[in-house]
């Protein structure tokens, strides 16, 4: 067919050209991904420890779990799968253009720009600077610094789209195409924020929209970062391995558009029975349900291609680590429709169940198609045989078991915290109403974690030494073929032969990738201004409460160490209208308590309990003591302690800027407040520190970051309270909940 | 009048449910848009790309 193609070709055409691609910038990706996925599956193993036993924090700020779990996510997510797309997208885009990327220069900016973001994460996450959403924490510079970098990629791609030498956008070039696109839009849009120093800023949503913002976010980063591109890479990656064409084109195609319109309608589903209005939540629901289609078509699209070949399974590593990764996309893309029914989401939500789901992606699909590709390129790039097939095999049975072992313990995990959380004993009240009976029930479980992940690290290692004494035995210098292709002419679709003589109308599109691109953009700008322009400008989303006001200079102080420790990392502050949780945590949150939330912090899961009424639960020197030495109040705590909050001054100026930047987002400050915050969080501290003395602690605490911490927890759920009859006041008509 | 009276007073929950509809109706044109027997021979030439590239000279090929 090969021959027969080229030979085609050659005949319409008369004009050849020659070109060489560009496979340095595919080894320098490819190499960066396995350096990254290093460091952030080590990351995770250090973090899988410290939730085993909290003495691997080490009473140190910069390692602590809160913050280096979201080192752990940025590294792999964007670090590992993101020089993998990168490899993976330059060497299959310029095959399947025929044409070397556009610029060379833009290829290395682009390695070494995504190498400087990853260094420049590496560096202020520990610092605890990071902004709490998830999988967007990196600080405004960075996220400028990504923008750009995305923009130079963009502009590779399209560049080499232009002065392609196949007129046919393959489905592969598709999927890249919508990765494009929806990266930069979510990217943008969820990162809108007001400056408030050099390493601060703060969400210009808030509560309610901040979270709808979040999760539509969060969730199209798995669905265009984690799911598009490997899905193109699947099916250009899987048949090269398998030496047989995919399955079904049009099975592809299909695939293709229903992801592109359905997923980007999703991302309610994580905030099922939370303050979102209930209209977002069952949307978001239904289009989750309507995922099942186009992910299984693809599952069974990609493990299909193996027809009549899998012998070959049995003797081949890559195939073996592309099915497993197919049939974790399969399982993991059937199990996340299954959670984003409201019912099954009761249940899971806030517990390790979500963390097994996503693991099973990331190790089984992800990481397995990422090992996939780099057994198959290692003697491609590299020009040479692989070192050793056995270690490739073994590393796939190591991982397997590492992944097996992972996401059975945390499966485990998580059903037992979500049904020892709403257990009621024989008279009706919490068989279980202290958090840490279910927490400590957990451990074994944590423990088996940490055993699964040193195995699929280990394997990880093997993966790494495969490569490198493959790049070793390779030749000093790379031969760099010289390949020879007609030139594209002017697109005349009766120029095409055979069946492209009827080109229809998708046809066409494909030969139009500027086109095809803005498509691609409109469904995904349109299917989320569906949800955002009700979300953000129906006043009755977020009925305001006249009881609810702004955080005081040194609560909004608290707040940000808050952010910075991480917190919202193991607690979250929303309380379910469900009756475990009421009669655990106390009254469900309401929408308009959120209004000055800037960002919202409502957290995705419950290593510890929930802190949305923790407010006045305590005495002051009982969080004093608590963040010192967690096990000092609750013997069994897997808490870090915090011993550095009561030697670290508040940083008075940065609280100045802090209520500056809130007042420009609308919050009502006055003026006073804005000029004077200093001088009143500095009274608040004061009042503080000296209620904390007269209980019995430790003085001279008013200036630490402890003190505005405690300002902080003792706010939470307050102000509901103050109101005898809790009754919302709808204002309706205020666009921002005001 | 802000624009969030106007869109509070429009009733917009019947807003999502239009889009819903709208979805799927694009989810069957390109349904039925693929399925058409005209499509079939150029689908199966374009699932043959991947295949149909030259393996670079001197390197071993097919092999994993």
């Amino acid at each position: 067919m090969t021959t027969a193609t080229v030979a085609g070709t050659a005949a319409r055409n008369e004009r050849m050209e020659q070109f060489v691609y560009d496979d340095a910038i595919v080894r320098l990706f490819l190499l960066a991904t396995l350096v990254w996925g290093l460091v952030g599956m080590l990351v995770g193993i250090v973090i899988a420890l410290q939730l085993a036993n909290p003495v691997f924090n080490f009473g140190l700020p910069w390692i602590s779990f809160g913050r280096l779990r979201p080192l752990h996510t940025n590294a792999v997510i964007f670090a590992f799968a993101g020089n993998a797309i990168f490899m993976g997208v330059y060497y299959s885009t310029q095959r399947l253009l025929k044409a070397r990327m556009w610029s060379d220069l833009l290829s290395r900016l682009h390695f070494w720009g995504w190498q400087a973001i990853i260094v420049s994460a590496a560096l202020t996450l520990p610092l605890g600077i990071t902004q709490s959403k998830e999988y967007a924490e990196l600080e405004w510079p960075i996220d400028i610094a990504i923008a750009l970098v995305w923009v130079i990629f963009a502009v590779n791609v399209f560049g080499t789209i232009a002065r392609r030498r196949e007129r046919h956008l393959y489905v592969a070039i598709w999927f890249y195409i919508s990765t494009l696109v929806a990266i930069a839009v979510l990217h943008i849009f969820n990162n809108l924020v007001v400056v408030a120093g050099p390493f601060k800023s703060y969400s210009i949503y808030a509560g309610v929209q901040d979270a709808f913002m979040q999760w539509w976010y969060g969730h199209n980063a798995v669905a265009f970062f984690l799911t598009t591109p490997f899905l193109g890479m699947m099916y250009y990656f899987m048949p090269k391995a398998a030496d047989r064409p995919i399955f079904s084109y049009r099975l592809s195609i299909l695939h293709f558009w229903t992801l592109v319109f359905i997923y980007i309608w999703a991302g309610p589903h994580h905030l099922h029975y939370t303050a979102l209005p209930a209209w977002a939540s069952t949307l978001g629901m239904l289009f989750s349900v309507m995922l099942w289609m186009p992910s299984w078509g693809g599952m069974v699209n990609g493990l299909l291609t193996l027809r009549g070949a899998w012998h070959k399974v049995t003797e081949d590593p890559v195939l073996k680590f592309f099915v497993v990764a197919i049939t974790f996309y399969g399982m993991s893309t059937f199990e996340g429709p299954l959670l984003s029914i409201k019912s099954v989401n009761a249940l899971s939500h806030y517990t390790d169940w979500t963390i097994a789901h996503v693991h099973g992606g990331a190790l089984g699909w992800v990481g397995f198609m990422v090992f996939g590709m780099v057994y198959w390129l290692l003697p491609r790039l590299f020009q040479t045989e692989l070192w050793s097939k056995r270690l490739a095999e073994l590393h796939f049975w190591i991982a397997t078991v590492g992944i097996l072992l992972y996401i059975v313990a945390i499966y485990a995990a998580g059903l037992t915290q979500g049904l020892m959380w709403r257990a009621f004993d024989e008279t009706g009240r919490l068989a279980y109403p202290d958090f840490i009976e279910t927490t400590v029930r957990l451990l074994p479980m944590y423990w088996v974690r940490v055993l699964g992940g040193v195995l699929y690290i280990a394997g990880m290692i093997l993966c790494g030494v495969n490569a490198l004494m493959t790049w070793r035995r390779g030749p000093a210098r790379y031969a760099e073929p010289v390949h020879e292709a007609p030139g594209l002419r002017p697109m005349t679709v009766e120029a095409e032969p055979g069946g492209f003589k009827h080109a229809a109308w998708h046809r066409r599109w494909e030969g139009l990738p500027l086109t095809f691109s803005v498509w691609v953009g409109v469904a995904v700008v349109t299917a989320s201004l569906f949800e955002i322009v009700p979300m953000f400008l129906i006043g009755s989303n977020v009925p305001t409460i006249r009881s609810v006001h702004p955080y005081t200079p040194l609560e909004l102080a608290g707040r940000d160490i808050y952010v910075a420790e991480g917190c919202n990392n193991c607690h979250s502050q929303m309380i379910r209208p469900i009756r475990a949780e009421t009669m655990r945590y106390g009254e469900y949150s309401k929408p308009g308590e959120f209004v000055y939330d800037h960002p919202f912090l409502w957290g995705s899961r419950r290593i510890g309990p929930d802190l949305a009424r923790v407010g006045g639960k305590y005495p002051d020197l009982w969080h004093v003591r608590h963040m010192e030495d967690p096990r000092s109040t609750t013997p069994q705590s897997i808490m870090p302690a915090y011993p550095w909050l009561a030697r670290t001054p508040v940083k008075w100026s940065a609280v100045e800027r802090g209520v500056a930047a809130q007042a420009s987002l609308g919050v009502p400050y006055t003026r006073e407040q804005v000029a004077g915050a200093a001088d009143l969080a500095r009274a608040q501290g004061k009042q503080i520190a000296a209620a904390i003395a007269q209980q019995g602690g430790p003085a001279g605490l008013e200036e630490t970051e402890l003190v505005a911490l405690v300002a902080y927890l003792q706010r939470l759920g307050i102000d509901i309270k103050k109101s005898p009859s809790v009754a919302a006041a709808a204002t309706g008509g205020e666009g921002i909940g005001r | 009048m802000k624009l969030s009276d106007v869109m509070s007073a429009m009733h917009f929950n019947l807003f999502a449910q239009i889009a819903l509809v709208i979805a799927l109706v694009g989810f069957a044109a390109v349904v039925v848009s693929v399925f058409l027997a005209r499509n079939r021979e150029p689908f199966r030439r374009a699932s043959l790309m991947p295949l149909a590239e030259d393996r670079p000279a001197g390197t071993p090929g097919g092999r994993a």
